[in-house]
């Protein structure tokens, strides 16, 4: 039987269509539930936390979120074992509430993704995301080929990943940084990041690696339509490379 | 007040005393411009606004056209046009902002998912480190990012012109698109049968904010009047209005399921008054409303306040009482209102009536008690106007350009070069149904149906550069160039929009543009056979000192593709193919961004539609024989900047091709379109130029002249990052 993935949402979710629509189609048994029935999360067996703005990213991006109600489920699951996916804003949510990178304390945030810089505005933008750890380091990351370029698009005020100087290497060292921007090509360069993030990262993992927290949205490149460098005559409606990351996460979700 | 005296004469006339307070406040919202159409009706009746794609045209909140079928439904698209320029002026973030949100609410209320906006911006020169021109051009720009960023509507048109006209007054034009299954439109006219029905009002607590606004945005600025203008301006919500639109999707659904016809209309300008008098007199019916069961922010509120006040990201349903407590529970409890925004909620604030009276009660007293035919009814100014003229002499014969010298000065044009450093602070990827993003193509292209191959097509256009030398014409061009960046991604057109931004109507002289403004867009339409559906009409766009904006009809176009896949995709293709020049190749520079690099005169470009309706037939057959690789509409800056903006994104898609290009004076705007295309032997020839070829390499050589493609782009790029840095 296949498992059920819950698309969470809060007040202020904005990608939660175009998520719930590549979980499907990736074969994902998803559904969405708002923040109102947060009850019903623990018959879920795994969460993806779509884009937005949440609760508006009062104080920041997400740290209002982390102290939702409905984010004791996730973390119930996730102590469990249960995978999570976190894009964007979600991403924000699950580092303001201390999942990822998982090494302090619960909504005491040992790293955050912060203002762009240098700009310190909303920007969006077409970017590469390049797998920078062993894909068995994550089951969500598994069925990734190593150093996969996932093509996606920025789209954030706050996508700056901030930490002092020795937690950067740990995060670094210990195999938390799951994603870095780099080119099409998988080469990288400070002109493929799109915000200053330091270590050029763009994902995070958690220690135990069920849960991962990613900037750029996958899901939308996805489909050949909504690659801008695709060809002529190529099929509109079959997928693109944001796919794989989705398919990965949907594999390991039904493993 | 807008209110003139013997208006306020003829409402005494027409109740038979002497107004409340609050019915003296109703009548100057609903016959202000903004809600009257006063001087601007006697006009608009000349548009053409029926074709066979259409299925609602103008009259309701927004206009709807045919998209096509999937999956056994027909699909339609919705969209609305509306401006909010006094407004931006004044607080240009909370301004623009706003302008999203209502134009936003527009699409939403005919039950449709708001799916992509556009932005036609006109401000002031900005060169002047210290010039209140910059703060209104970065501030309004970072409002609509704001407010469309949140609530999840990607960016995917829009332009934007800097000129001196605009210095006292900038122009925010917002568009917004939605789609439904054309068995879903909820209409906002109470239908038969709605005698008794609950009049639920959703959303945000009603304060003080706004108040006025209808009148405000129908005089003329007055820089003394500072802070009372501030107080008319709205105050944006868009974290509120995310939800908002979130569960009235759900409720949309519910009704469905349950088989229950409602009406639903946006609470704009005149707030709830205007909306429940339009929403019942619309159908024919009366209304009644207890003021004090509308949800407040704070006590105390006067009764034309809350009846009045423009308070944003609010709705008001009609439905047969049985349905509301399910709509209640969806906004109160699912979508949890009340705990997201003090007081905001769904509530029965009144009720629709079979007797034609509109009655407001306030503690117990009926403070407002009119025939609702005389309240909403249609009034008319019918103002003196002059024939409008052609402010510029016909110039001399055009002087041969030195292409090394001037394709910088064209490319760094402050209404020419890269606006990217504006759009990349809009979203235009939310939703994942984008197919072109702004900036990438003449046009936006959304895949709005999931599942589906359907695709719709959005472009704006209205040059102000031709709108001060003559309102017809500028029109026209509008027309005509919205439609050519709709044809050039491979769309076919099937609607337009408008919106008339205009100075004071008491001028005879601005009045006159109007009218000839209107008979351009009018002839433009039903040359092309395109009807318009949705429009608005800014009057009064002048300083203090009476100084107008120039003529600007902003219009936009609609078009559908049957496959997105079918795109024509952004940027050169492939080396070796063949450039074509389809169109008019008249050498007349009126107008024109070479005019002002020069500092010339020219005549402006003759427009001639039989020309118009060939090259769009050409284009069409290119495309259909399957040769067409890339096209650009030639519009500013004329063919060889179209030629570069075709190089520069394939460039960014990693293809490194240039061309090499024949061509006197490559900088005229005359219309037409640039085409790469693979085999050119099927197309007639007639009409088309054949101007030179693609090559492998990333430069453009023109009449000799080599381009490095990186140079340019580098020299286009610059010129607006540092006011959006």
């Amino acid at each position: 039987m296949k498992r059920r993935i819950a698309v969470l949402t809060f007040p202020g979710t904005n990608s939660e269509d175009e998520t719930l629509r590549l979980l499907r189609d990736c074969g994902g048994d998803a559904y969405l539930v708002h923040w109102s029935r947060a009850e019903m999360l623990s018959q879920y067996d795994a969460y993806v936390l779509p884009g937005g703005f949440a609760y508006e990213d009062r104080i920041r991006a997400g740290a209002v979120a982390a102290f939702d109600p409905a984010m004791e489920y996730v973390i119930a699951g996730a102590r469990s074992g249960k995978l999570v996916l976190g894009i964007c804003n979600g991403a924000q949510i699950l580092l303001e509430a201390g999942l990822v990178p998982g090494t302090g304390e619960l909504r005491r945030p040992t790293a955050a993704f912060t203002d762009n810089r240098p700009s310190g505005h909303f920007i969006c933008r077409h970017v590469y995301a390049k797998l920078a750890v062993d894909p068995d380091r994550s089951p969500i990351t598994a069925g990734l080929p190593a150093g996969a370029v996932v093509p996606a698009y920025a789209s954030n005020g706050e996508g700056c990943l901030t930490a002092p100087a020795q937690r950067l290497r740990e995060l670094q060292d210990r195999g938390h940084v799951a994603f870095v921007y780099s080119h099409a090509d998988g080469t990288l360069g400070e002109d493929a990041i799109p915000n200053g993030s330091a270590l050029g990262c763009a994902g995070l993992l958690n220690v135990e690696g069920n849960i991962l927290a990613i900037m750029p949205h996958p899901e939308r490149d996805a489909w050949n339509f909504q690659h801008l460098e695709r060809r002529i005559g190529e099929d509109a409606l079959a997928p693109s490379g944001g796919a794989v990351l989705f398919r990965s996460f949907v594999e390991a979700v039904n493993r | 007040m807008a209110l003139r005296p013997d208006e306020i004469e003829r409402i005494a006339e027409q109740l038979g005393r002497d107004p409340t307070d609050v019915e003296l406040y109703a009548f100057d919202a609903q016959w202000s411009e903004h809600c009257s159409y006063k001087s601007s009706r006697r006009f608009l009746s000349r548009l053409p606004t029926t074709s066979p794609d259409v299925i609602v045209g103008p009259g309701e909140d927004a206009g709807i056209v045919r998209l096509g079928e999937h999956a056994g439904a027909t699909y339609a698209i919705v969209v609305a046009h509306e401006s909010h320029n006094h407004p931006s002026q004044v607080v240009p973030f909370e301004g623009a902002a706003t302008g999203i949100g209502g134009v936003v609410r527009d699409v939403l209320c005919m039950g449709a998912h708001v799916i992509g906006v556009a932005d036609p911006l006109r401000f002031g020169r900005t060169e002047d480190r210290d010039a209140h021109q910059r703060y209104v051009a970065r501030s309004a720009v970072d409002g609509i990012g704001a407010y469309g960023n949140a609530i999840g509507v990607p960016n995917v048109a829009g332009d934007v012109y800097f000129e001196e006209g605009f210095d006292d007054n900038c122009l925010v034009n917002v568009v917004a698109l939605g789609v439904l299954k054309e068995s879903d439109i909820i209409h906002s006219a109470a239908p038969r049968g709605a005698d008794g029905w609950d009049l639920v009002l959703v959303g945000k607590a009603t304060d003080e904010s706004g108040f006025g606004g209808a009148s405000f945005s129908s005089v003329t600025l007055d820089e003394d009047d500072e802070e009372a203008n501030k107080g008319a301006v709205q105050v944006p919500d868009p974290f509120l209005k995310n939800v908002l639109m979130r569960a009235s999707y759900r409720v949309f659904e519910m009704l469905r399921e349950r088989g229950v016809v409602a009406a639903c209309k946006d609470l704009g300008a005149g707030g709830l008054m205007g909306c429940s008098a339009e929403l019942a007199s619309a159908g024919g019916y009366g209304a009644e409303i207890d003021l004090d069961r509308v949800n407040v922010a704070i006590d105390g509120l006067p009764p034309y306040v809350i009846a009045i006040g423009e308070a944003q990201e609010r709705l008001l349903w009609a439905m047969p009482h049985a349905a509301t407590a399910e709509v209640l529970r969806i906004y109160n409890e699912e979508f949890s209102l009340p705990q997201l925004s003090h007081n905001a909620r769904a509530s029965i604030v009144g009720r629709i009536t079979a007797e034609k009276r509109y009655v407001l009660q306030h503690r117990g007293v009926a403070v407002m008690d009119v025939d609702i035919d005389v309240l909403t009814g249609k009034i008319a100014d019918d103002l003196p106007y002059v024939e409008c003229i052609r402010h510029q002499p016909a110039g001399a014969e055009l002087p041969a350009v030195d292409v090394e010298r001037v394709f910088p000065k064209i490319l760094t044009h402050r209404d020419v070069c890269s606006r990217e450093p504006l759009y990349r602070r809009y979203d235009w990827a939310v939703r994942g149904t984008t197919v072109l993003p702004r900036g990438a193509a003449d046009a936006g292209v959304l895949a709005p149906v999931p599942g589906s191959r359907l695709g719709v097509a959005l472009a704006v256009a209205g040059n102000p550069r031709y709108g001060a030398i003559d309102a017809a014409y500028a029109a026209e061009a509008a027309v005509l160039e919205a439609t050519r960046r709709v044809i050039a991604v491979g769309a076919r057109p099937v609607a337009l929009t408008d919106c008339l931004n205009f100075g004071n109507p008491r001028d005879p002289e601005q009045y006159g543009m109007l009218a000839s403004a209107v008979d351009g867009l009018a002839r433009a339409a039903r040359e092309l056979g395109l009807p318009f559906v949705s429009g608005n009409v800014s009057l009064y766009n002048e300083s203090a000192g009476g100084s107008a904006v120039p003529a600007s009809a902003i219009v936009s176009c609609i078009g559908t593709i049957e496959d997105v896949g079918a795109t024509i995709l952004p940027g050169l293709q492939r080396a070796g193919s063949a450039l074509l020049w389809v169109g008019s190749r008249e050498l007349a520079a009126g107008g024109s961004v070479l005019a002002d690099v020069l500092g010339i005169t020219s005549n402006l470009p003759e427009i001639s539609y039989d020309a118009e309706r060939s090259a769009i037939a050409i284009v069409q057959r290119a495309m259909s024989a399957g040769v067409l690789l890339s096209c650009r509409a030639v519009g500013d800056g004329g063919m060889l900047t179209a030629l570069a903006r075709l190089a520069f994104d394939a460039r960014a898609a990693g293809r490194d091709l240039g061309a090499e290009l024949d061509f006197g004076n490559p900088f005229c705007e005359t219309g037409g379109f640039l085409c790469e295309v693979s085999d050119d032997s099927e197309l007639n020839l007639t009409g088309i130029l054949k101007v030179g070829e693609t090559i492998d390499r990333a430069q453009l050589v023109v009449n000799g002249t080599a381009f490095d493609v990186d140079e340019l782009h580098k020299t286009w790029s610059r010129p607006l990052e540092e006011l959006y840095r």
